[in-house]
């Protein structure tokens, strides 16, 4: 898996390769690992599919009936300290490793990455998933604060097809998601479209 | 027969993101620590950019190496204590011996249930005029000194610090603030060349009568002259 999400002035571009392996055989190529929780909060699932998307499940109910009570679309950071509750109490049990992302109407555009062992950190860019280990020096080399939404775009499109040719691991479509104030839009790089 | 309610949680853990060493030196006003900012997963410097140190409240600042999950519940607890003996408003605060016996009874009743908090911690604060410096670690193990380094740092840098007391002391003296302010640079550049986990940007903390002040993030400067000699 190779999952990335990167914020910009007024949201966030996510974006995820679509392989999910039982060992060696792809299970399936066409995988959506860029999961909802919330109308303007995604998550971006690695690790154990079972385990990351019980995590997110649960943390879906929990920020609808927290935004019921709250009256208002709940913040990403909520959405985010929901998932570290659980990686973290259960650290020992699970295998996830998620990014979380979204736009709320406080902070606008964030991007929260917790990994196993269940850290909280917030980050203007974050990658995970066994993909991610080939493209660091990429991301190193080509980050630059305050790009554009079709720069991001472009800037997770070149990282995840990076990641894909090299990960046996990672491969299929690249689905990439953007966040807004004005809604999700998403889409399917396949094929002759990957970068 | 039936299962009781208890579920029990898996046992001793293996650290995820960790940091390396952390350096606590007194000076004469105070007292001094530093840690570099990487969160390391395993052997790749994967967060460049987290803060290890901690400032508890106006007197006391911790700074902690091992798990940083762990660190972040720990700054939790804490900071969830600040606040509630905030809401008492008797004018008390916990001093920094108070919050190094908290922490070493946390963190030995973890041990105890082979469930602990994988960090090693360094308190340091100064409290009715006195400075403190204390050490916590995972099994519950705490003492105090003039210098303590965890992690790599107990290898390489503590004979440094130790050295450098040592010096001061036959003056009758504790380092002043620019000397220990020099001293844990130096040390942290040496961690930088020998600690396959360390990194070159760190962030120091300095508690006196005053209060805490958080510097950082800085960069270490390193000298790589010797690679032209040899």
């Amino acid at each position: 898996t190779t999952i990335m999400a990167v914020e910009f002035d007024g949201g966030v571009v996510i974006g995820a390769d679509s392989r999910t392996t039982t060992g060696a055989y792809i299970a399936n190529r066409v995988t959506d690992k860029l999961t909802p929780v919330h109308d303007r909060i995604f998550c971006c699932r690695s690790g154990s599919a079972a385990d990351t998307q019980a995590v997110a499940d649960a943390v879906a109910y929990q920020l609808a009936f927290h935004s019921v009570e709250l009256e208002e679309p709940p913040r990403v950071r909520t959405a985010a300290r929901l998932f570290q509750q659980s990686c973290y109490r259960y650290r020992e049990e699970l295998s996830a490793g998620i990014i979380v992302a979204g736009w709320d109407p406080r902070r606008g555009g964030q991007v929260y990455v917790v990994p196993m062992g269940g850290l909280l950190l917030r980050q203007p860019f974050a990658v995970g998933g066994s993909g991610s280990s080939y493209i660091y020096g990429f991301l190193d080399a080509t980050f630059q604060p305050g790009m554009s939404r079709s720069q991001c775009q472009e800037f997770v499109a070149r990282a995840l097809a990076l990641a894909m040719v090299r990960d046996g691991s990672s491969g299929g479509v690249i689905r990439l998601a953007a966040i807004t104030e004005d809604g999700v839009e998403r889409t399917v790089l396949a094929g002759s479209d990957l970068p | 027969g039936t299962q009781s309610g208890v579920t029990t949680i898996s046992v001793c853990r293996s650290p995820m993101v960790t940091g390396t060493s952390v350096l606590g030196l007194k000076f004469s006003g105070g007292v001094m620590l530093a840690a570099d900012t990487v969160g390391s997963f395993g052997s790749l410097a994967r967060f460049r950019g987290i803060s290890r140190l901690l400032k508890v409240n106006d007197s006391t600042v911790i700074g902690a190496s091992g798990d940083l999950a762990d660190f972040q519940h720990l700054r939790q607890l804490l900071e969830q204590m600040v606040i509630d003996e905030e809401l008492l408003g008797d004018g008390h605060s916990y001093s920094p011996r108070a919050l190094h016996s908290w922490l070493t009874r946390v963190l030995y009743n973890r041990r105890s249930k082979i469930n602990p908090l994988w960090n090693t911690v360094l308190i340091a604060g100064v409290y009715g005029g006195e400075s403190f410096l204390g050490y916590v670690d995972m099994l519950g193990v705490a003492y105090e000194a003039q210098s303590l380094a965890t992690g790599f740092g107990a290898y390489l840098a503590q004979p440094l610090l130790r050295a450098e007391l040592e010096r001061e002391q036959e003056r009758d003296r504790l380092p002043t603030r620019e000397e220990a302010r020099e001293l844990l640079e130096r040390c942290l550049k040496v961690l930088y060349y020998r600690d396959a986990r360390s990194f070159n940007r760190y962030e120091v903390a300095t508690v006196t009568e005053k209060g805490v002040e958080l510097e950082g993030p800085l960069t270490l400067e390193a000298n790589w002259d010797i690679a032209h000699v040899v």
